[in-house]
């Protein structure tokens, strides 16, 4: 739908915080309330969708419909998106004192002088957080300053006890990175490269809790070390957003720099959209967006956001869109203006004197280049060079624990596909269901490997196999002392599988008749007659085979 | 009020005043920087002489009451330390490399191992701090607001 055809439907459209688009057909105008699609008929005519009760003729419009309407006006626009995420490193103390940072303590238990900013206290660095920022740089590709410095940024909250958050303005950590990403198959596949713009190291703020009268400060979290990323903004959709952000957390996971979660705050993600004409060089309007829990919500807010400045702009309002911060509201699924008036922020930043400049030796970078892990991008590139299918390489590099079990079970000499093909089905739904993760499960790599050889070199069939595996996972031991215990080995000889053919057909005269007769569907049952008393030692492939045989012969 | 002003009148007395191109507040905004991070604006030569800060607003940023009186009254005070500032402009730093800081000393670090501070209870006991008299503008509460 162009614009100009838009326009020329004389409609009223009512434009709050609402998406609202027109249909093209019925001219019906389509809206959302509280998460639900309703449909506004211009007409009276009846029409062939049901009527709610009483009230003015809606219909419930599937969401595909509507989706497809507003994808048709989204079409004709390009969204710009950068984000902003704050990692919560997970270091033993706090980043200027030695008070121990525990997520859930008793609020006002793990503060001090220092991080509660009283006066005369003074802060010291934690040598860990330059080394965590170090790594995260690295990882990130980006350069690192061998000098920096750190700035305050002075506003007034009641949860910044000092009155200046210690950060970095203009000369942070590392500057200038990338990361690569591989988008889901789901949502089309395909290998992106987003810019970094900037890591820097500051602390976080206290937390405010809101009661019923008010609200009161616990100091807890006042200090924590923080490294903040400043992404390019090279995002265009909001699957690559949230992509980007679930490479971050798996990034500073493989590090081991923070638990990166969304829940519970130790990774938290502060998005900018506007969206502009196709063709047009000129930015938009950046709209921030914060309150966004989790990565599926990233995905939803900017999809909601660009389709809300989109509807606005096509219908030339797009005055409406002003420089603002929204916040995402899980619930109704949509974004809302922060009602109070935030005022331009001067932040008077000055260098901390209290802290004397960050210096770093080439020496101690290259030693700390060293030590990197296998980042997640390596081991995807590593995977995909083994042959494996871009589906198996995401889901195997997606959690650091699980590549580590694969990568140790294809040293003890298991076949790559098969090995694949365990942990990610039968293995990996264990897990799911009995909540544990890899490095709790009983079954061992080596033995893993072990069981899959002797599936392979035939000594044990697949269905046994599958049933032992529960026993492992569930509670350890070796697949050899399994086969022994329970005298699990396949039956490949055929006399000794045809002995118990010959058994099974003699006791069973009647199916016998039948299937010669011509009802060959007892084939089956047979089989299954035969595996009974083998207790499933019995090869399938033999068996039927010479089941058939002595089946069809003339007797 | 009297209170609140003389403390005032203490503070900027002592006021020392750290100027960099950065912290100069006049009249007009300031964003959080945008600029390339090669380019330092404390050595610029385009300001030939430091511009002073519209004093209202920088005693509503440092949270200062000032009555209209003190206004007149201390803005020639501190145009006059900024002035002195702006001698150092006429200082040539073609040559010179700029620091990133004042100090010589090299890093103070500290290992990461906990210590847990003992008597919290004094650090949030509302009669050591909170007790100043007026509750604070920004939050109208009184007494002691932490949990």
């Amino acid at each position: 739908m162009t614009v100009g055809r838009l326009l020329s439907l004389k409609v009223s459209v009512f434009l709050s915080s609402v998406p609202v688009s027109v249909h093209k057909q019925t001219g019906r105008i389509l809206h959302v309330r509280n998460g639900v699609l309703y449909c506004t008929m211009k007409s009276s005519q009846s029409q062939t969708a049901t009527q709610e009760k009483q009230q003015p003729p809606k219909v419930k419009v599937p969401q595909h419909a509507l989706k497809k309407t507003v994808d048709k006006i989204t079409r004709d626009y390009e969204a710009i998106i950068g984000i902003e995420t704050h990692v919560q490193l997970s270091t033993l103390t706090k980043a200027f004192c030695s008070c121990p940072y525990n997520y859930g303590s008793q609020p006002n238990t793990s503060i001090c002088p220092i991080c509660m900013g009283l006066p005369g206290a003074l802060p010291v660095l934690n040598s860990k957080v330059i080394e965590f920022a170090v790594k995260l740089g690295l990882a990130l590709n980006c350069k690192l300053s061998l000098n920096s410095k750190f700035d305050r940024k002075q506003y007034f909250y009641p949860d910044l006890p000092k009155g200046y958050q210690i950060s970095q303005f203009d000369i942070p950590i590392a500057t200038g990175g990338y990361v690569d990403l591989d988008l889901p198959l789901e949502f089309g596949g395909g290998h992106r490269k987003f810019g970094i713009t900037r890591v820097h190291m500051e602390e976080d703020a206290g937390k405010l809790l809101h009661s019923g009268n008010g609200a009161q400060v616990d100091l807890n979290r006042a200090g924590v070390p923080l490294l903040e990323i400043v992404s390019e903004p090279d995002m265009r959709t909001g699957i690559e957003a949230a992509e980007y952000a679930a490479e971050l957390q798996r990034v500073v996971r493989y590090l081991g720099i923070s638990n990166g979660n969304m829940q519970e705050g130790s990774l938290r993600c502060d998005v900018n959209v506007s969206i502009r004409p196709i063709g047009q060089s000129e930015f938009g309007t950046k709209v921030e967006i914060k309150n966004l829990n989790s990565f599926s919500s990233i995905n939803r807010a900017i999809d909601f956001e660009i389709s809300r400045q989109a509807l606005l702009l096509s219908e030339g309002q797009g005055d409406q869109i002003v420089q603002e911060t929204r916040l995402w509201e899980e619930g109704a699924q949509k974004t809302i203006t922060m009602r109070k008036k935030e005022g331009l922020s001067d932040y008077r930043y000055f260098p901390e004197p209290d802290l004397p400049e960050v210096i770093l030796t080439q020496e101690y970078v290259d030693s700390i280049l060293k030590s990197l892990p296998e980042l997640p991008e390596m081991k995807r590139r590593r995977y995909e060079n083994m042959g494996l299918s871009m589906q198996d390489v995401l889901f195997l590099a997606n959690d650091m624990n699980v590549a580590e079990y694969f990568d140790e079970t294809l040293s003890s000499g298991a076949d790559l596909k098969l090995a694949a093909n365990w942990i990610m089905g039968d293995i990996a739904a264990y897990m799911k269901n009995e909540k544990l993760s890899i490095n709790e499960i009983k079954l061992t790599p080596k033995e893993l490997a072990e069981l899959i050889a002797s599936i392979k070199g035939g000594t044990i069939s697949g269905k046994i196999g599958k049933e032992i595996l529960f026993e492992l996972l569930a509670k350890g031991g070796t697949v050899k002392g399994l086969i022994e215990e329970k005298d699990l080995v396949q039956i490949v000889d055929p006399v000794e599988i045809g002995k118990i053919i010959d058994k099974v057909i003699s006791e069973n005269p009647k199916q016998l008749e039948q299937y010669r007769g011509g009802k060959t569907k007892l084939q089956g049952f047979f089989a299954g007659q035969v595996m009974k008393l083998s207790k499933g030692k019995a090869n399938p492939g033999l068996l039927n085979k010479i089941l058939l045989e002595k089946l069809n012969a003339k007797n | 009020m009297a209170m609140g002003s003389s403390r005032a009148l203490l503070i900027l007395s002592n006021f020392k005043f750290k100027t960099t191109a950065s912290s100069s507040s006049s009249s007009k905004p300031f964003f959080p920087f945008k600029t390339n991070l090669g380019t330092r604006n404390f050595s610029t030569k385009i300001r030939s002489s430091l511009q002073p800060p519209d004093l209202p607003r920088l005693a509503e940023t440092a949270r200062i009451s000032l009555a209209p009186n003190e206004v007149e009254e201390f803005a020639p005070k501190i145009r006059q330390v900024i002035d002195w500032f702006g001698q150092l402009q006429a200082v040539d730093l073609d040559n010179v490399e700029p620091a990133l800081r004042a100090d010589t000393e090299g890093d103070n670090l500290r290992e990461d191992v906990p210590e847990t501070f003992e008597n919290t209870e004094a650090l949030i006991a509302s009669d050591t701090l909170w007790n100043l008299g007026e509750p604070s503008s920004n939050t109208g509460m009184e007494g002691s607001f932490l949990l």
